[in-house]
């Protein structure tokens, strides 16, 4: 248990509180015992070192999933750092922000590379996404939250049942683009190592689109929530993308919205660096090696790993919305 | 099909993708080689610099994807696609916008 409260308080303090016995027992020790001043240091240091690497290993998994499902992985960490480590929630989403930065970053190389991101889609909709963040901050406070939850939750769990009825195709059939779409040139083509072709594939819908951007950036800003999960139903459902081009799309995108965000964290001094520092580094690993997975997988184990978190956000929003 | 506004292949350039490609891998490695130097301080005692040195690491993290934007909004422009040059501007006065709103919240 000694972990969990320490790296609660800044961890700083930690260190100082460590060494100083350890400085004590230097001085009071005879020159010939030195070799117990070494042990008791790194017996105490064992503390913060096998901590950070749980931090690691969780933020490495977190990394990995977030990648493929083009999440950005607060799923995993907020729940994991509060419950596992007693870091104040502040701090934990504080981590968890600059975390999706890092997912994004980390994955999206590999999927720029192989075409799998379409970057004129994530351009149009994160204009979308930005202003929705920004007018969900500003009348945050004006309106119901518990119905918010309950809204967006019953969004959630109807794309996830949506999801759940597609959840054998590996690309959307024959789409015909809007004039929109056209006009904006969105289609795009990927090489799709899994299948081991190049897949041509039309973008419609495009302004329905943009508003959906819209509401769940306002719905990120509103309720603090990650916006991923909205991102890529919106791409898959409405606008009949392929599956792995809008989790990819999505993965590109949150880092933006993500940035924003932890700009204004870190002038809080709530991004404590020794507590996101492994976290970060370690979901920014798991993202490249993430990404190098996806390219490779099925589209419909994609969906599988997608439809349960789906199902679980929906559940976990309606509930907080009922019990308010 | 192919709209009258848009050049496919400008062949004497670089596809956007490659170049942000590139863009996004520099930001990761500069921000993962001064985390990964922080941490390794920091679990060896430098409680002076490590922090500063993660902070870094984080700020440099922080930074890529507002670069991606800019330099998304310069192709455009240098390929004359006003349009998405100007999409790109909305996002980033949404972001500069939306920073000076969470610092006038702060407490």
């Amino acid at each position: 248990m000694p972990s969990s409260r320490l790296l609660d308080a800044d961890l700083l303090h930690l260190r100082r509180r460590v060494l100083a016995p350890a400085k004590i027992a230097k001085e009071l020790l005879p020159a010939t015992n030195r070799t117990g001043y070494w042990a008791t240091l790194l017996k105490e240091n064992s503390i913060l070192l096998i901590t950070t690497l749980e931090i690691f290993t969780i933020a490495i998994a977190a990394g990995i999933v977030g990648s493929i499902l083009g999440l950005g992985g607060g799923i995993i960490i907020v729940p994991s750092l509060t419950l596992l480590f007693g870091v104040s929630m502040r701090s934990a989403v504080a981590a968890s922000t600059v975390s999706i930065i890092a997912t994004s970053t980390g994955a999206a190389v590999a999927f720029l590379r192989d075409r799998l991101t379409n970057t004129r889609v994530a351009m149009w909709l994160e204009m979308g996404t930005a202003t929705g963040a920004l007018s969900g901050a500003l009348i945050a406070g004006y309106l119901d939250q518990r119905f918010l939850f309950i809204l967006f939750g019953l969004l959630l769990a109807y794309s996830g049942y949506n999801m759940f009825r597609t959840r054998k195709a590996e690309l959307p059939g024959e789409v015909v683009p809007d004039r929109l779409s056209k006009k904006l040139n969105l289609a795009g083509s990927y090489y799709d190592r899994m299948l081991g072709r190049r897949v041509e594939y039309q973008v419609t819908r495009t302004l329905p689109g943009l508003i959906i951007m819209y509401f769940s950036g306002a719905a990120a800003g509103l309720l603090g929530i990650g916006a991923g999960i909205f991102k890529v139903p919106a791409m898959d459902q409405v606008m009949r993308m392929p599956f792995k081009a809008s989790t990819a799309t999505s993965n590109f995108m949150i880092g933006v919205t993500a940035a924003s965000g932890a700009v204004v964290y870190f002038a809080r001094g709530d991004v404590k660096p020794l507590v996101a520092g492994p976290v970060v580094l370690g979901v920014l690993l798991g993202a490249v090696l993430g990404a190098r997975l996806m390219v490779r997988m099925k589209t419909s184990t994609i969906r599988k790993l997608f439809i349960p978190l789906l199902v679980y956000t929906a559940i976990e929003m309606i509930y907080r919305g009922v019990k308010g | 099909m192919m709209p009258e506004t848009h050049h496919e292949a400008p062949s004497r350039h670089e596809p956007i993708e490659m170049v942000l490609a590139r863009l996004l891998r520099l930001g990761s490695m500069i921000a993962a080689i001064l985390l990964a130097v922080g941490i390794g301080a920091m679990l060896l005692g430098h409680t002076g610099f490590a922090p500063r040195l993660i902070t870094a690491g984080l700020l440099t993290l922080l930074a890529t994807p507002i670069m991606r934007v800019v330099v998304a909004g310069l192709i455009f422009a240098r390929d004359r696609d006003w349009r998405f040059a100007f999409f790109c501007l909305v996002v980033l006065c949404a972001l500069v916008a939306g920073v000076l709103l969470g610092h006038g919240h702060g407490e």
